[in-house]
């Protein structure tokens, strides 16, 4: 059985007074396996956030189901909905969402925390991890004093410290120079190598090529899908910017 | 083009309601204010008033404290309205608005503010002004001539301020648009907020003088030495209050963090990291309100409870109504003053009662155990006590007794301190005390409050002078007096007719043998104008201020709830995402706000609590000695206080949590 299945979900806002609809997505259906890695790709508008926003349960779809281990989580109750995003889901967003109030170290505990575990307990689950993503150093420094691709790591180690059934990840190389951005690939190969299940959306061709599978979203609906399968990186980054091309080329003759 | 900034100006303004109208508001409000005070300063009708001097005096002190504060309290709101537009400015300057344009849009917008306010507020004033005036003239059981007055000078005077104020705050406005980037003034809104430092020092000398300033006011027992010591504990508690809202709170915050078991508690850790930077935002603005709410709650009480207090502070200065106080006087003269009166009054055919005339020296010396010594001894530190010297005759006349004393023998009746001692020394001369008597008719007459005061009843006149003139070099001496006081059993009216009757007769007195005498003649009737005067006003100007200030408690809150609603709306999303429930948030929202915002009311509660003991011994000096009664105009204040700033705290909490969801 697949760790995520997303059934017919379709999402259509409405404007404030109710004279226009917008449909963000119009009938998704996919599954993501436990120990995948996977990329959605798509030009503005296609629906990437909407649909990671369902994923996270943060939105309501309109129809449609999205099953984590079999559990429904559309139907999850408003007053659980919190702990279960807090117990299953972890996230890294583009623009890191750490809070300056908060050391690195208590950024990366705030889950932990609002999940009322004990001092000691946190840790010794943080020891491993900041190794990991080599934030050792930074463990007392504040948001404003170190930089953006270790502020990524902070946010990942946040995300990890759950242990997650799935990491969301929203454009997290988005706000990143080329050397953070191949750092931070670098480590969601480690992770996802130790098996951890990650489902990144990106307009990023390089970070889509790091995936096991790429998904394309055109006009809420998906498009096309790339496996890796026996791919170097670099074979599938041209095979995806082939695709980006192809597209495109859609795009045109369609208009 | 010209047109364009007129609009821009107009739009801007528009746009940023929220924030400006309520500047405007207080902008008008302000003016008004000061524009009544000044209005009534000059009105004709109030100059008839008996004891208008003093009533005037009290109005220039409000104009003065009205124009000081308005100064920099517009300086204040300002800084918040600037520092929610500097994105604005930001944009402009990357759109291709030179610094010289967003300053000619500037000087617009200020123009507009500062004319609609001026105004406006002159408007609101004309029409206020009469309000205030029969308002003044309730307080003050006068009859005010009907009719509108206009002041020209008030006019002249507020707008002369305000422009001034305005000018002001658009040249410091003005800088900071000149020594900014364009891309600071863009991001201006959010620079990465540093972690607040641990400001050891600070902390400990808040604590130091706030305690010191306690301290004082809770030790200070002479209503004098109050007087001066006041002002110093006052200024001790401001200065302490600033450093602990400032120091002391992140020091007692980071003492938190540092307790891992504590601080690691859902509830603990986003209130702890969130109150700390809270306070680094909000520490002076919050000891502001603090500051300004405890002058609003003493300004109040005090001049509520001297208002009411007024017939009992009276009766203390003047305990019969009709009173003649005579100096330098022989013995012979005293006597034939007293029957002169008597005779006056009988044939007035006025009710009256309670006479009491007796002949009597005071003065004040100092005491240091049982040694009296003269007031300008320096070498000797003693007590102040008033003394006053009256002959065993006397004091067998007013008391209806028949005592004896023998040479070098006193009675003494010390009315509010405890006297242990079995003799009393002035210099050479020593005294055996033979009794202590604990009433004397005439207690009231110089029942001082301020001051020991001691009663000697002694053998014969001559053992006074001996003891008044103990030092040949005494300055300040008075020899004997003489006292003549009666109450009349009547109406006002009566009681006035009979004074007049009685000065009128005592500016052509004549006596026989002492050429130096003086005298002077006092009725409560005609006292108690002066008396309404300064208490009314007194009162008036409480509740003008304290309207002043609690307008501005109201307008700093309304600010803070606002900015610290857009810095909180980004905080609290992000703690959703990570799995804060909806609920939680809200609680954690609630908590700290709360506890920022009663903070100030809590620590004004405290110091007026401190501060209670002080007044009480202040308002003595005023024959205030009714403590029961400041004790309920304080409580009430407060309670009354209290309710105002909750009401007000859930009318901007409403906002905040508008922009925070």
């Amino acid at each position: 059985m697949s760790l995520l299945e997303v059934k017919n979900l379709k999402k259509i806002y409405t404007t404030r007074f109710g004279a226009n609809q917008v449909q963000a997505l119009s009938n998704i259906s996919f599954s993501i396996d436990e120990g995948e890695y996977v990329a959605i790709m798509g030009e503005s508008g296609s629906g990437k956030t909407t649909l990671l926003n369902i994923l996270a349960s943060l939105d309501k779809p309109t129809s449609g189901e999205v099953l984590l281990n079999g559990k429904n989580i559309v139907s999850i109750k408003e007053k659980q909905i919190s702990a279960f995003r807090r117990d299953n889901l972890g996230f890294v967003f583009q623009d890191f969402n750490l809070l300056d109030t908060f050391s690195v170290k208590d950024n990366i505990f705030l889950p932990l925390v609002l999940a009322g575990k004990k001092y000691d307990e946190m840790q010794k689950i943080l020891e491993p991890i900041a190794v990991k993503l080599s934030i050792t150093d930074i463990l007392n420094k504040f948001p404003y004093e170190i930089s953006g691709g270790q502020k990524q790591r902070t946010a990942v180690a946040r995300a990890l410290i759950t242990n997650p059934q799935i990491v969301l990840a929203d454009e997290p190389t988005g706000a990143l120079d080329s050397r953070s951005t191949d750092g931070l690939l670098r480590i969601f190969d480690q992770i996802n190598k130790n098996g951890q299940t990650i489902l990144m959306v990106t307009h990023s061709t390089k970070a889509a090529s790091h995936a096991k599978r790429v998904l394309f979203l055109r006009d809420g609906e998906v498009f096309h899908q790339l496996y890796k399968m026996s791919m170097t990186t670099d074979e599938m980054y041209g095979k995806i910017s082939d695709t980006l091309t192809m597209l495109m080329a859609g795009d045109r003759k369609n208009a | 083009m010209r047109k364009l900034y007129w609009r821009i100006a107009a739009i801007n303004i528009k746009k940023n309601g929220k924030l400006y109208f309520p500047y405007i508001l207080t902008c008008i409000l302000t003016v008004m204010m000061f524009y009544i005070m000044c209005s009534l300063q000059t009105n004709p009708g109030l100059s008839k008033l008996p004891g208008s001097d003093a009533l005037k005096a009290i109005m220039v002190l409000a104009c003065i404290i009205i124009a000081i504060f308005a100064g920099i309290f517009l300086f204040y709101t300002n800084s918040f309205l600037i520092k929610g537009r500097k994105k604005e400015f930001g944009l402009y300057n990357i759109l291709g608005m030179g610094k010289r344009h967003i300053a000619r849009v500037f000087s617009i917008e200020t123009l507009y503010v500062g004319i609609s306010s001026i105004v406006v507020g002159l408007g609101t004033g004309f029409l206020f002004d009469k309000l205030a005036i029969l308002l003044l003239c309730k307080l003050l059981k006068f009859n005010i001539p009907f009719g509108f007055y206009i002041s020209k000078i008030g006019i002249i005077l507020s707008v002369i301020v305000f422009a001034a104020i305005f000018f002001l705050i658009l040249l410091w406005n003005l800088k900071q648009v000149h020594f900014s980037k364009p891309i600071e003034l863009l991001y201006g809104g959010n620079h990465g907020e540093k972690e607040p430092k641990t400001k050891w020092v600070l902390a400990l000398f808040g604590f130091i003088t706030l305690g010191t300033g306690y301290t004082i006011a809770i030790i200070t027992e002479k209503p004098l030495s109050a007087l001066g010591l006041f002002f110093i504990a006052v200024l001790l508690v401001i200065i302490g209050t600033y450093c602990l809202f400032i120091a002391g709170s992140i020091v007692f915050l980071k003492a938190l963090r540092k307790n891992k078991n504590y601080y690691y508690k859902t509830n603990h850790f986003i209130s702890v990291s969130g109150m700390m930077y809270r306070m680094k935002q909000n520490a002076a603005g919050l000891a502001s309100i603090c500051i300004l709410s405890t002058m609003v709650l003493v300004m109040l009480s005090t001049t509520i409870s001297l208002y009411f207090g007024m017939e009992d502070a009276l009766r203390k200065q003047y305990p019969r109504d009709i009173e003649i106080n005579a100096g330098t006087i022989g013995e012979q003269d005293a006597a034939a003053m007293g029957d002169a009166l008597d005779s006056l009054i009988e044939q007035s055919c006025i009710k009256t009662k309670n006479l009491v005339k007796y002949r009597y020296a005071n003065q004040t010396l100092l005491r240091d155990g049982d040694a009296f010594y003269p007031v300008n001894n320096h070498d000797v530190s003693g007590e102040e006590t008033a003394t006053i010297f009256i002959t065993v005759d006397e004091y067998n006349r007013i008391q209806g007794k028949s005592d004896r004393l023998n040479n070098n023998e006193v009675i003494i009746y010390t009315p509010n301190n405890e006297y242990s001692f079995s003799d009393a020394c002035f210099s050479e001369l020593k005294y055996t005390i033979k009794t202590k008597i604990d009433s004397l008719n005439v207690e009231e007459y110089y029942s001082l409050q301020f001051m020991d005061v001691m009663y000697f009843i002694v053998p014969i006149e001559q053992d006074i002078y001996d003891i008044v003139y103990q030092d040949k070099n005494i300055v300040e001496w008075n020899t004997m007096r003489y006292y003549y006081g009666i109450d009349v059993d009547d109406t006002e009216e009566k009681q006035i007719e009979l004074a007049n009757k009685i000065s009128e007769y005592m500016n052509n007195y004549q006596t026989k043998e002492s050429p130096d005498a003086f005298w002077y003649t006092s009725s409560v009737a005609q006292n108690k104008n002066d008396f309404l005067a300064i208490y009314g006003g007194l009162f008036f100007m409480g509740i003008f201020l304290g309207v002043l200030f609690i307008m501005a408690t109201v307008l700093i809150m309304y600010y803070k709830q606002i900015t610290e609603g857009y810095d909180d709306r980004k905080r609290f999303d992000i703690m959703q995402k990570v799995g804060m429930c909806k609920s939680d948030v809200r609680k954690s929202i609630r908590s700290q706000v709360l506890i920022v915002f009663f903070m100030p009311l809590v620590a004004a509660g405290i110091h007026i609590a401190f501060a209670f003991k002080m007044i009480t011994r202040l308002l003595l000096v005023l024959n205030l000695t009714n403590t029961t009664l400041f004790a309920l105009c304080m409580l009430g204040t407060f309670v009354l206080f209290a309710l105002l700033y909750t009401l007000v705290y859930l009318m901007t909490a409403k906002v905040y949590y508008k922009i925070v969801e």
